[in-house]
């Protein structure tokens, strides 16, 4: 005899790391199937843009992945810059590509830290916590914001670097590469992360792509697809630096290309450090007092590599001060939509160790 | 067989196929036999008329295109049947926009409550107009608004 139960999990809980919600349907122990509510954090920042001038659409965004603000605004600006047909000077990319990897390094400390008090271990997440706020630390020097930065601008960045952010990411990352294999030690010393990874959540690569899955979620099935170095913005394609793929499909290979990923941006960030050359952090064409005056026109699709895949922004210009239309391409939003592919026939402890591994965050998936 | 009006590039470098709405399925499927994956959809209310962009991938051969049609009735068809990634896509185009995907099973909103009134992005949505959303015991929503208030 089976028997249902209809379990409700969220829209305030804690292992929904922001808010979205799931009714999942329960046989014992055993997920059946998993209806998700999402719209609790939905503030439409797409109509908001419609209102507001190009420049000022960054803060938007900002809000949208709001653990991993850089690669947000670079999403936007990358648009932005696109539709315009605006320079932005070899200083100012380098210095974005390196805020870009420090923010993706921020976004992953709560990825990774949350995996582990989902599961019941406290300790990982103050460790990864206080990593997150040394970058933190590095964004308010640069920028005057904590989490939100409004770092970059059209045509450049806010501030240049100066001696002192330089010499503060330089040692931030010298005790990062230490710091991280602890961290990671941690968690794989642990029995019940193994017993709640391993095998667990399997996403076949088929089922990925038929959903639009991308980002580390896409590469733990196999396929190592990653903007950075399939496409590349930025500079992406003048540093070293590899693409980690799982085969496993699972909750264990997901958590090992994020890390792996890591250690990646690190690698990056110090080629940037080296390679940093002097001159203009931004384009004079954009100047503060012009900057309401910065007009766009026709259509245009581009793509950044996020901490949570591939987020695309669409922008129609019909010539005017303002966007006519915003779209944000959001990868959390497709990565949430393949989570009950995952969980069908797993406990319901496997469930909330998914939805860790997933890792998609609200104010994306709303927006 | 499909008849594509016009082939452009735009400003970011992509290729766009502009064709009628009655020949989307079908072109689709011959994309998606291809290996292409939908990555987004985008609703444009041009005021008479909606634009429906559509963004397809392919992974192999690292190719973007975009599928532009446009529509004077609302109504599109949909592409559930192809590709999984399009019920939720569809699903918030129709919630902000107001598109009808057609042959869509589940064609509800999902980010707004069921009953919110207007489609947010259509560009003669009332901003004025304030919308109550409140929460019953079982998490069901409802949404009131009072006709004279505003801000």
């Amino acid at each position: 005899m089976s028997h249902w139960i209809e379990l409700n999990v969220g829209p305030v809980h804690p292992s929904t790391h922001g808010i979205y919600r799931f009714r999942v349907k329960l046989n014992e122990e055993t997920v059946e199937d998993v209806d998700i509510t999402i719209g609790y954090l939905h503030r439409n920042a797409e109509k908001i843009c419609e209102l507001s001038y190009f420049v000022n659409n960054i803060i938007y965004f900002d809000r949208m992945d709001y653990i991993d603000a850089m690669n947000m605004e670079l999403a936007y600006l990358r648009a932005v810059e696109t539709l315009m047909d605006m320079e932005v000077p070899e200083r100012a990319q380098w210095i974005r590509m390196i805020m870009a990897e420090l923010s993706r390094i921020a976004a992953r400390m709560v990825g990774i830290g949350a995996v582990g008090l989902d599961l019941g271990m406290l300790t990982p997440f103050f460790h990864t916590f206080h990593e997150r706020e040394k970058i933190q630390k590095i964004f308010t020097e640069a920028s005057g914001g904590r989490q939100e930065v409004n770092y970059m601008s059209i045509g450049g960045v806010y501030q240049d670097f100066n001696e002192k952010i330089i010499n503060e990411i330089r040692e931030f990352i010298s005790q990062f590469k230490g710091k991280l294999e602890e961290m990671v030690k941690m968690l794989l010393d642990s029995e019940i992360f193994w017993q709640r990874n391993e095998g667990i959540g399997i996403l076949e690569p088929e089922v990925a792509l038929d959903y639009g899955v991308t980002g580390p979620m896409l590469r733990a099935s196999g396929i190592g697809y990653d903007i950075r170095k399939d496409s590349p913005y930025l500079f992406y394609d003048k540093v070293d630096f590899e693409v980690p793929v799982a085969k496993t499909k699972d909750n264990l290979g997901r958590f090992l290309v994020k890390v792996e990923e890591l250690r990646q941006s690190i690698r990056i960030i110090e080629q940037c450090l080296a390679k940093l050359p002097d001159g203009p952090y931004f384009n004079p064409k954009a100047k503060k007092s012009a900057m309401l005056l910065l007009k766009g026109q026709g259509d245009v699709f581009t793509r950044v590599e996020s901490e949570s895949g591939e987020f695309g922004v669409f922008i129609r210009g019909d010539g005017g001060v303002k966007p006519y239309r915003v779209h944000a391409r959001s990868p959390s939003f497709k990565n949430l939509a393949v989570v009950p592919e995952m969980t069908r026939g797993v406990l319901i402890a496997d469930l909330i160790a998914t939805i860790a591994s997933v890792d998609a965050v609200a104010g994306e998936v709303d927006r | 067989m499909y008849k594509i009006l016009s082939e452009e590039t735009d400003k970011s470098g992509m290729k766009v196929l502009n064709i009628d709405k009655s020949d989307l399925v079908e072109l689709m499927e011959e994309y998606k036999g291809k290996g292409y994956y939908l990555s987004s959809i985008t609703g444009v209310d041009m005021k008479d008329h909606l634009d429906v962009i559509y963004h397809i991938h392919n992974f192999d051969k690292n190719d973007y295109i975009c599928v532009k049609i446009s529509t004077s009735d609302e109504k599109v068809p949909s592409l559930t049947k192809l590709w999984k990634a399009a019920d939720w896509d569809e699903r918030e185009q129709y919630d902000l926009m107001g598109i009808i995907f057609e042959g869509h099973e589940n064609l509800k909103r999902i980010l707004l409550p069921e009953e919110w009134a207007g489609h947010p992005l259509r560009k003669d949505y009332d901003l004025k107009k304030v919308q109550y959303v409140s929460m019953d015991r079982s998490g069901n929503e409802h949404v009131s608004f009072d006709e004279t208030e505003g801000w």
